[in-house]
Formats: C-alpha cells, sequence, structure tokens
C-alpha cells in the first residue's frame, strides 16, 4: 500500500473516528484512494447517489412534484372547465373574494399577535426560573395544554364560552352583560388566537426553559448585587442572554399559528361568525371539500404557500444575522 | 454502522409503502369484474347493518355472481375525499350523496339513472333532489324535510291550546309573546354554521312566497327582488331583533346545541329535520310523544297555503367510471328497496323514500309529517348552489348583528346565485 503510506491526509475520518480499531480503516482507504486515483468500479462511483437516492425520490415525488401539480392545477378550470387552462382567472377570483382578502388579513392579524404569543410564555418561564412559590407545580401545569388535541380544547372552549357557559355566568354575577364571544366577529378571532395561545405556549416554555438552562448565573448574581430590580434583571440581562432561543420561538410559533389553526377554528367557529375567523387554511379547505372547486383551492394553496415562502425566507435570514452577531 | 444502514433502509421502504399506501386508498378503483366498491357515510353506524343485510340479499337475488363492498368514510371528510376520487377518475362504483347541491355539483362524474329506476319512479319519493336538468342521478333512501316542531308543554304552560298552534304569522308572534312572559324562547336557533336560515327559508317558503313564485323558484327563475322573498328576510331579522330566538344563536351550533335547547324545554319551537338528527325520534326521546307537536308554517302572506317542503335526504348515485352502469344501478335500486328501507327507517329513525312503509309506531308527530307528504314541496334552499348557501349562511349571521340590510343581502344573494 504505497500510495495510501504516503498520502495520509488525504483521508482523515476513519483514524479521526473513535473506537474503530484502525486495522478496519486501512482496507476501505485504500479502495477510496484506488477510485480517485484510476476511476474504480462503477458501483462505488454510483454508491453515493444511491445512498441518497431514497430521500431525494421522497422529496421530489411526495413533494415536489405534488407540488409543482399542484401550482399546474391552480391554472386550470373547475367543474365544466375541468382540465382547460384558464390562465390567472383562479387568482383574480380569489383576490376579489372578500372572504379570501378576510382570511389573509387574519394572517396579518396573526403576525401581529406574534409578540404576544412569545412574550407569554417567555415571561411565564422567567418566574419559573426566578423561582417564584410554587415553581414546580407551574412547570407541570403551563405544559400540560400543550398534550390536548386542538378538537379537545375547542370543544372544552366552546363550553366556557358559550353564550349562557360559565364566564358569562362569572360577568354576570359581576354585573357585566353577558358577551357572545365567539359569536361576535370583532371578537371571536381573538378568542381563537387566545386559545391557541393557551394550547400551545407550554411548548414554547419549555424550550424557554431550555435557553435558561445555558444562562450564565453569575451574571444575575451580579445584576442583583449592584442594585437591579426584577424588571432591569429581566429586561438587560435575561433578554440579551436568550435572543437566539427568543428568535427561534419566534419562528417555531409563527409557523404553529399559521399552519395548525385548523382543528380549533373548525370546532370553535367555523370560520364564522359572518366568516371573520377564515384563515387561508380554512378556506382551502372549505373550497375544495364543501365548494367542489379543487382549483380555485389549489391557487389559494399556492398564495398560502408563496406566503410560507417569504415569511419563512425572512425568518431564516434573521437567524443567520444574529448568528453572525453572535 | 451496518445495523444503522439496515435501520435506515428498513425506514425509507417503510415510509415509500406507507406513502403509497395512503394514495391509492382514496383513489382505489374496483370496476374489475363481479366487484361494486360502494363508499358512504352511514354504513359503519350500527342501524345500518340489517339496512345493508337486507340490500345485499335482494341484489344477490339479481347478481347472485357480484360481491359488493362497502366502505364508510367519515361524513366530515366525505366529499373531500370524493373529490380526490373524482379527480383521479377513480373511486367507488356506487357513492351515496345529499340530495340537492352535493350532488347537482357533480353529475359530470355520475351515470343517469332515468331509464335504470323508471320502476322505482312512483314507489318512492324525493327524487327532485337528486336530479338536474331533466335526468336522475341517484335513488332516494331517506327523506329529508324541514318541520316545525313545538313543546305542547310550554304551550299549555303558557295557557296557549296546545292542539291548535298559530295559522298566521301575526297569530304566531303573539303567542310568542305569551310564550316569553311564561319564560321560555320562542326558537331555538342554532346558526353557528349558518344553517339556521337554510331551514328559516324552507320553512317558511310555502307560506311567504306564492304559489307562483314558490314553483318557478324551483325551476330556477328565482326573483330575489319580489317583496315576497325580500320578506322572508325582514321576518328573519325582526325575530332576531325581537329576541324570539334563543340567546347567541350566531355563537350556537344548530347540531346539535340548539336541538338540546329544545329538548330541554327552553324553547317552544324548533325548525327541525325529519331524519337522522334533530328529528321526532330524537325530541320523542326527552320531551315525549305526547309532547311533541308538528305544525304548519304560519301563513305570512294572505291566500297562501302551508306545504311541508322535503327532498330525498340520502340517496345513492354510480359513478360514470364504474364497468358495468346496469349492474351497479341494480345495486341502487336495491339499497332503496322496500324491504331495505323498512329496515333504515325502524332503525335510523328516519323518514324514507317509501312512502308506502307504515310509520304509526313512531308516534304522532312522524305520522303528521308523513301525512303531509303527499301535499308537501321541494325546499327551497336546497335548490340554491353550494356557493349561494355558504353565503347566504354569512349573510344571515350579519343581519342577526345588525351589519346588514335586507335589501344588501338579497342583491348579493341575488348577484351569487346568477354567477353559479
Amino acid at each position: 500500500m504505497p500510495i495510501g503510506n504516503t498520502r495520509p491526509s488525504v483521508r482523515p475520518a476513519p483514524a479521526g473516528r473513535a473506537g474503530g480499531p484502525a486495522v478496519t480503516s486501512s482496507p476501505r482507504r485504500d479502495g477510496a484512494l484506488r477510485r480517485r486515483a484510476g476511476g474504480g468500479s462503477g458501483a462505488e462511483r454510483l454508491a453515493p447517489y444511491i445512498l441518497v437516492a431514497p430521500a431525494v425520490l421522497i422529496i421530489v415525488l411526495l413533494r415536489l412534484y405534488p407540488l409543482v401539480l399542484g401550482v399546474n392545477f391552480s391554472f386550470t378550470g373547475d367543474g365544466a372547465q375541468n382540465g382547460t387552462a384558464v390562465g390567472f382567472g383562479n387568482y383574480r377570483e380569489l383576490f376579489a373574494d372578500p372572504l379570501f382578502r378576510t382570511a389573509l388579513s387574519n394572517v396579518g392579524l396573526l403576525v401581529l399577535l406574534l409578540p404576544v404569543a412569545v412574550a407569554i410564555p417567555g415571561l411565564l418561564a422567567t418566574f419559573i426560573y426566578l423561582r417564584v412559590p410554587g415553581h414546580r407545580l407551574y412547570r407541570s401545569v403551563y405544559f400540560f395544554p400543550a398534550v390536548l388535541s386542538p378538537v379537545i380544547v375547542g370543544a372544552i372552549f366552546n363550553l366556557l364560552l358559550a353564550f349562557d357557559g360559565p364566564l358569562n355566568a362569572v360577568l354576570g354575577a359581576v354585573g357585566v352583560g353577558p358577551i357572545d364571544w365567539l359569536g361576535d366577529p370583532g371578537i371571536a378571532m381573538f378568542m381563537v388566537v387566545g386559545v391557541h395561545i393557551w394550547a400551545t405556549f407550554g411548548m414554547a416554555l419549555v424550550v424557554f426553559l431550555a435557553g435558561f438552562a445555558t444562562l450564565d448565573a453569575a451574571l444575575l448574581d451580579a445584576a442583583r448585587v449592584d442594585g437591579a430590580s426584577m424588571p432591569q434583571v429581566v429586561w438587560h440581562v435575561i433578554v440579551p442572554s436568550l435572543s437566539r432561543t427568543i428568535q427561534f420561538v419566534f419562528v417555531t410559533t409563527m409557523i404553529g399559528m399559521l399552519t395548525s389553526m385548523f382543528g380549533l377554528l373548525y370546532v370553535m367557529t367555523s370560520g364564522g361568525p359572518e366568516g371573520a375567523t377564515y384563515l387561508p387554511e380554512f378556506y382551502i379547505w372549505k373550497q375544495q371539500g364543501q365548494m367542489n372547486r379543487p382549483a380555485l383551492a389549489s391557487a389559494a394553496s399556492t398564495v398560502l404557500f408563496m406566503i410560507m415562502l417569504v415569511v419563512g425566507l425572512l425568518q431564516i435570514k434573521l437567524l443567520e444575522r444574529s448568528g453572525k452577531e453572535d | 454502522m451496518r445495523q444503522r444502514a439496515i435501520w435506515s433502509a428498513v425506514l425509507v421502504v417503510s415510509l415509500a409503502l406507507a406513502g403509497c399506501g395512503s394514495a391509492s386508498d382514496s383513489g382505489k378503483s374496483t370496476s374489475s369484474d363481479g366487484k361494486l366498491v360502494v363508499w358512504d357515510f352511514k354504513s359503519g353506524e350500527a342501524f345500518a347493518k340489517s339496512y345493508l343485510d337486507k340490500a345485499k340479499a335482494d341484489f344477490k337475488k339479481k347478481h347472485p355472481d357480484v360481491t359488493v363492498e362497502f366502505v364508510a368514510q367519515p361524513f366530515d371528510q366525505y366529499y373531500t375525499l370524493l373529490g380526490a376520487a373524482i379527480q383521479s377518475g377513480k373511486g367507488p362504483d356506487v357513492m351515496m350523496f345529499n340530495g340537492g347541491g352535493q350532488i347537482r355539483d357533480r353529475v359530470d362524474a355520475l351515470v343517469p339513472l332515468t331509464d335504470y329506476v323508471a320502476e322505482d319512479k312512483q314507489r318512492l319519493a324525493g327524487w327532485d333532489a337528486f336530479t338536474k336538468d331533466g335526468k336522475i342521478y341517484g335513488g332516494p333512501v331517506t327523506l329529508q324535510g324541514y318541520p316545525i316542531y313545538y313543546n305542547k308543554g310550554i304551550y299549555e304552560k303558557a295557557g296557549l291550546d296546545p292542539a291548535s298552534p298559530a295559522t298566521t304569522w301575526d297569530t304566531f308572534v303573539a303567542n310568542c309573546a305569551t310564550i316569553a312572559k311564561a319564560g321560555a324562547k320562542c326558537f331555538a336557533l342554532g346558526n353557528k354554521e349558518g344553517v339556521g336560515i337554510q331551514f328559516w327559508l324552507s320553512s317558511l317558503g310555502s307560506t311567504t312566497l306564492t304559489a307562483q313564485e314558490y314553483d318557478a323558484w324551483i325551476a330556477g327563475k328565482r326573483d330575489w327582488n319580489s317583496a315576497n322573498v325580500k320578506r322572508i328576510f325582514q321576518l328573519w331579522k325582526e325575530a332576531g331583533d325581537r329576541k324570539m330566538n334563543s340567546d347567541g344563536a350566531n355563537s350556537t351550533a344548530m347540531f346539535n346545541d340548539s336541538f338540546a335547547f329544545f329538548q330541554s324545554g327552553k324553547a317552544a319551537h324548533v325548525m327541525g329535520l325529519m331524519s337522522d338528527v334533530g328529528h321526532w325520534q330524537d325530541f320523542n326521546e326527552f320531551l315525549t310523544p305526547e309532547k311533541l307537536g308538528v305544525m304548519k308554517a304560519p301563513v305570512v302572506t294572505a291566500g297562501t297555503t302551508p306545504s311541508l317542503p322535503y327532498d330525498g335526504g340520502i340517496g345513492y348515485a354510480v359513478a360514470k367510471w364504474t364497468k358495468d352502469p346496469k349492474v351497479a344501478a341494480d345495486l341502487v335500486r336495491s339499497l332503496t328497496s322496500t324491504e331495505a328501507l323498512n329496515a333504515f327507517y325502524s332503525g335510523a329513525g328516519a323518514i324514507v323514500a317509501d312512502t308506502t312503509i307504515d310509520v304509526s309506531q313512531a308516534g304522532p308527530a312522524a305520522a303528521t309529517i308523513v301525512s303531509e307528504l303527499k301535499s308537501g314541496k321541494p325546499a327551497l334552499h336546497v335548490a340554491l348552489s353550494s356557493k349561494t348557501i355558504d353565503l347566504m349562511g354569512r349573510l344571515s349571521q350579519q343581519l342577526l348583528s345588525g351589519s346588514v340590510t335586507v335589501d344588501e343581502v338579497v342583491k348579493q344573494l341575488a348577484a351569487s346565485d346568477q354567477a353559479g
């Protein structure tokens, strides 16, 4: 094995692999180098492609191909026009539909409410970290809703928020008139988002607690010794130290809000009242399943995909920038 | 290392298989010889067994060599799955449909059954809901109608005569004021899904529109600007403004919160159904058959005669990709045979399409409904497209909350109706 001995630095990996006896690595190294030098056998050259093929095939066949089909499908007609190209007809109809515009503006509302959805688990995690009395209990109590399915959560809050439900009974007892929580178009969306936050903040809380685990306790002690108040500690010590965690929670919460509110909407409001709680997902489901407009639904899906793409890319940009700062 | 490779391979293969499996399941075509696949959203229920047994036995007599497989789909997903099957041009040979918009929107994928079911035309009722442009696309199993149920107990408590409910709208409103004094609501209304207005439109249609307007509506010539059509929506708004409805109607689910409200004796009336849910059988259970009454719609426009609005409820249709439409049509006929429907009626408590079946066991309310079938007419909302119905649901919620006018409502509905 003259070649192998003369150029050991080309393949450092096998030698560095922990636990692997050196003897077993030598024939492999030999083969690899022979391949580089003389082309080797066809099977070996193809090996990497074959190894990545399953993953690539799954992504191409089950993700990208349907995606392309869906986009293509969105340029065809429905019903009698099934299969014929209609250009941007579906998209024109979509943006002329006040219901779809409501759905899009609700997406905007979700983005605006995002800081609230991040701040709540962040604050609660801070309290747990600062060991408020009963913090052990709160840690498990806060996480509990995260294990419930949206349908169950929706059903529970349907009962609580019903017009003749317990919440209005409590309000009535203190002299405040009953509010139709899920029947008032100005309130319903906030209720659904609120319930969604309640149901999912446990997960973000756990992420925050994990972030706190990496926090340097000496900094906190130093701040306290210097006489910093609680808000000052949170704002000047904890928040800067946790910036990466906060960004991560922002990204995951955003994705969660945009893609997994369907169950709650379906159970709590069915998109109503007056269509005020429509989200693109719900609109797509309605057009495809109830209105028999699969092509229009494809167009809506494509729009939702574009939105997610833009949001996703922006967030990646954000993460990259903060990574550089570190 | 090798073990990891094996596990990855296992994972990849199983993922791939799972992928194939779920994709091919929904589009499983079986027009192969000797087997018919039926999709429905009923056969999974407990009562369905005796119905299906009867239907299968009847079919076996005609085609002993053909086997039938029933696939129960969840109702929530039913039309989504069916849409996917239709899109791919593969799927069940025979499928269940709700009458009206759901089947009419999808006739492109169906075989006209007009000639195959000619013999059943007299025996069964409710064909209109399965007919488009003069062609029959499905055989009706149940009839779905929108009677107004009332609670005789509340009438007695309020000092009204339970045997003679109001026959005109004005008396009805006056009665409701009396009922309100007795501590009950006039209507149990659930309009969260926007379904309440559909029942309202159909229940009061026969006594608000003239007979001529009614027939023109069903025939597709709908004059949304007519004073009587507007009147229906005005009444809806007035009933809301006068607090005749149960509270929080826009956030109350019709199925089954509003029906539960009626059953528990908190409201005197409910516009309910004839079959499946929210019907005489459910109400009998809580209110007892003696307390449950069915009333004719109170007359709103002088000179009109109340009639029971009803249509074919659910039925079976034949897909155009089936190998032998004749065999599939025979299966539809077996599924709508008298014996099978008798089993359906006694099991599910539905009013079935075969009007020769005796329902005297089911209490006075069911008997009243069946006696009114002869003079009944198709329901007004069933004639509308799904799109218009959806819009009407949202507009009805706006009418209740006061954020839209009746004129604006009929204008938008007219535009949607003409477009669709």
